[in-house]
């Protein structure tokens, strides 16, 4: 119980190796298209073979219209994203202005960055601020920051490459946006294994957050947005 | 706050590296479960602690409280769950007095799990928090790593699975009081029976809006131990020993100090 | 005896290690061909019967694979009532190698009898066995075995053998993962060991209890007790007992449930 070495352990190839470890986050996505971006991911949490969750929601807002798409660690990406929240809440109070999403997505870098050595988490940042619109950020494993058009994220996103590379447009409307990420996400979950459950979607405009809720019974067709 | 004794660590490692195992920590390899209903909360656990595959406690208490309406089901090593839980429910009562307010579940569940990602799963301990407070009500699990989980119905444990698999047949939404605990102690017992590491008798803890909280302790006892059908009296004599010394009940005066005690021993508690 | 599980000495000489692969930082991975299935044995003599007794679990890790998987066989017997048999055994370890090893005996015994036309007699079995054990030497039959019949005088007889083939004829004997539980309360109530004649003298001149063959109802009440309390603290034992009491009318069977958590 006590076990040396059944903790996290640096394996060769630096990633980490542990089965005791909640894994979430097997395959998300961020796009930005015309009016804002829309965020997108499963919701299987697992425990080695063992779904510990499979309802669980990946896309964490750290601010009003600045989410996060959140995979490797279950705990290191809920504690990085945790004290982000708290950050931009700060951020917001002393400057009575709400941050723009370069801000958190630095603030997501430094965190990642600085702990590299014990964080596996991998982060998608998205939001919407007046200034500059949409933005969509990747921040993988090293903890480098790329801004990007879009960003596919997780073990199921190696299987999207094709779709997402295909099938994507500039300046797409929401419809056209909703039906991108959710096409993506439905063959992620269906080639992955460890992807999986229902498909969670946000998205971020001027008017504010919307969710949006697909279902596996229904092939992901429905319900569609819930607030 | 910061209780820990790393004096002993490096004669530890050096102990270990040259092939001295670590101590046998008790664990709790056990079944915990909760779940939401109409009124409140309900959670239970199975009362077996083992050491190996020896069986170290037959019927251990794994419900922890926190505060009057905020309990804890644990899993993990035993002392973990057992200091951890302590600790939280010690800071949530100070909290609680100085904001003037009742505690709130999410405030537990974001102090355990800052306490145990501080940790990075040294502390071992893997909990199910539940409970009702001024927002509603509250159901969490809690990883030894700090990854949290917030659902209408969660197991832990060893026996997880098994728990598990009566909660995904037979759940549904809307549960009254007396479905949940039904359905409850059903997920225990299938931990209890087909897990190894669980085992013994249901323990349940019911919390509701504006009603107490009531511990139901041993709530089934479905393993209860038959009769022996010998018996294993040894008539006096039968233990050899070299010499004797009895000591009278006068000689007894010489080893203790009998003091009186002035006034009224009950004002020794000072409470309220 | 038994010193072949007892202890894996630091030898730097052999090539190969029993021990299972460990967890990090650099993972073997290699097939590693033992399972443990846990479970109890135990097997008791008197002066014209022997017992031989087994829980009915088989486990893997924290899980149980059957709650009925016999550990106690009749051996040389009809293949499928046993009828006939007059040697039992019991193995308890690993439940394929248990199986394998059983097989094996059964069909040896048999051989004897087709090839000189009379049973094998319960010592030239127990020899036997302890052969077929050896041969497999450096790679054994991960099993705790214990042969039990009545032998040329009638009186109950009891061998008991390591994974390697090294036996002992004993009046009573536990196995398996339990073993270390019941085995001092058999040294106490078959024994007597640790038990002294009251007022019988003073300091050494103290006289021990003498231990005598025990009658039949009174070891299956010890059987039941050993096991009752074995499945109170031990994981890996439980759900039924099975008795084999072979006598000079031959062998009965005798199933109790026991607890299933």
């Amino acid at each position: 119980m006590v076990g040396h070495g059944a903790s996290g352990m640096l394996g060769e190839d630096g990633i980490h190796v542990d089965m005791n470890h909640l894994k979430s986050g097997e395959v998300n996505m961020a796009i930005n298209f015309k009016d804002g971006v829309i965020l997108g991911a499963d919701s299987r949490t697992t425990t080695g073979a063992y779904i510990a969750n499979r309802v669980t929601d990946k896309l964490t807002q750290v601010h009003d219209t600045i989410w996060c798409c959140r995979s490797g660690s279950a705990a290191d990406t809920q504690a990085v994203a945790d004290i982000v929240s708290y950050h931009l809440n700060m951020y917001s109070i002393t400057n009575n202005e709400a941050p723009s999403t370069q801000v958190a997505a630095s603030l997501f870098q430094e965190l990642c960055y600085e702990n590299k050595d014990m964080l596996s988490a991998g982060i998608i940042i998205a939001g919407y601020d007046p200034r500059h619109g949409g933005q969509v950020y990747s921040i993988p494993l090293g903890g480098s920051l790329h801004k990007q058009p879009y960003s596919i994220g997780g073990s199921g996103s190696t299987y999207i490459y094709g779709y997402c590379d295909a099938n994507w447009k500039e300046n797409m409307t929401e419809e056209e946006g909703i039906n991108f990420v959710r096409g993506a996400l439905r063959e992620a979950i269906k080639w992955d294994g460890s992807s999986g459950g229902v498909i969670r979607l946000v998205v971020l405009t001027a008017k504010g957050a919307q969710r949006h809720l697909y279902l596996p019974d229904t092939d992901y067709t429905g319900p569609g947005f819930t607030n | 706050m910061t209780g820990f004794d790393f004096s002993n660590y490096n004669r530890n490692a050096a102990l270990h590296a040259k092939g001295v195992p670590l101590p046998k920590a008790t664990s709790t390899g056990t079944t915990i479960v909760g779940c939401i209903f109409d009124n409140g909360v309900v959670i239970a656990a199975d009362t077996r602690a083992t050491s190996g595959p020896i069986v170290a406690d037959k019927n251990c208490e794994k419900l922890h409280y926190i505060s009057p309406k905020i309990w804890c089901a644990g899993a993990g090593t035993a002392a973990d769950t057992e200091f951890t839980t302590a600790l939280i429910s010690s800071n949530v009562e100070l909290h609680s007095l100085s904001t003037g307010r009742d505690p709130r579940v999410i405030t537990c569940m974001t102090m355990l799990k800052q306490h145990l990602f501080r940790y990075q799963g040294h502390i071992g301990a893997y909990l199910v928090v539940a409970g009702v407070d001024p927002t509603g009500t509250g159901l969490y699990t809690v990883h030894a790593h700090g990854s949290t989980d917030k659902l209408p119905y969660v197991t832990m444990g060893s026996g997880s699975l098994a728990a598990m698999s009566v909660f995904e047949s037979t759940w549904k939404a809307n549960l009254n009081r007396e479905e949940a605990v039904e359905l409850c102690a059903e997920a225990i017992k299938a931990g209890i029976f087909n897990d190894l590491g669980s085992g013994s008798n249901v323990d349940v803890c019911v919390i509701e809006k504006d009603k107490p909280t009531q511990l139901l302790r041993n709530y089934i006892k479905p393993n209860e131990r038959g009769e022996k059908e010998r018996n294993y009296r040894f008539p006096r004599g039968t233990t050899a020993y070299l010499n004797q010394k009895v000591i009278s009940k006068e000689d007894m005066r010489k080893y203790v100090t009998v003091e009186e005690v002035s006034g009224d021993p009950n004002l020794m508690e000072v409470d309220s | 005896m038994m010193s072949f599980m007892g202890h894996q000495p630091q030898s730097q000489a052999v090539g190969y290690t029993f021990s299972q692969p460990t967890n990090a930082p650099n993972k073997e991975h290699s097939f590693y061909p033992y399972t443990d299935n846990g479970g109890s044995t135990l097997g008791i003599t008197g002066a014209d019967f022997a017992i031989l007794a087994g829980d009915t679990r088989s486990v893997a890790g924290y899980n149980i694979n059957s709650r009925y998987a016999p550990k106690v066989f009749k051996i040389g017997g009809d293949d499928d009532t046993g009828e006939g048999a007059h040697i039992i055994l019991s193995v308890v370890g690993f439940a394929a190698d248990g199986q394998a090893l059983k097989e094996r005996l059964d069909a040896v015994v048999k051989m004897y009898k087709y090839q000189h036309g009379k049973p094998m007699s319960v010592r030239a079995c127990a020899q036997r066995l302890s052969t077929i054990l050896y041969q497999k030497r450096f790679f054994p039959y991960y099993v705790h075995a214990i042969l039990a019949g009545l032998d040329e005088e009638g009186k109950g007889a009891l061998y008991s053998y390591d994974p390697v083939g090294s036996y002992e004829r004993e009046q009573c004997r536990a196995a398996g993962s339990a073993a270390s539980l019941i085995m001092p309360f058999l040294d106490n109530q078959v024994n007597f060991k640790n038990q002294y004649i009251p007022s019988s003298g003073d300091g050494h001149a103290l006289e021990p209890k003498k231990p005598e063959p025990l009658p039949r109802e009174t070891v299956e009440q010890l059987v039941r007790d050993a096991f009752t309390s074995a499945v109170e603290r031990h994981i890996e034992v439980g759900d039924g007992l099975q008795m084999m009491v072979i006598t000079q009318n031959g062998i009965e069977e005798i199933y109790t449930p026991l607890k299933k958590d």
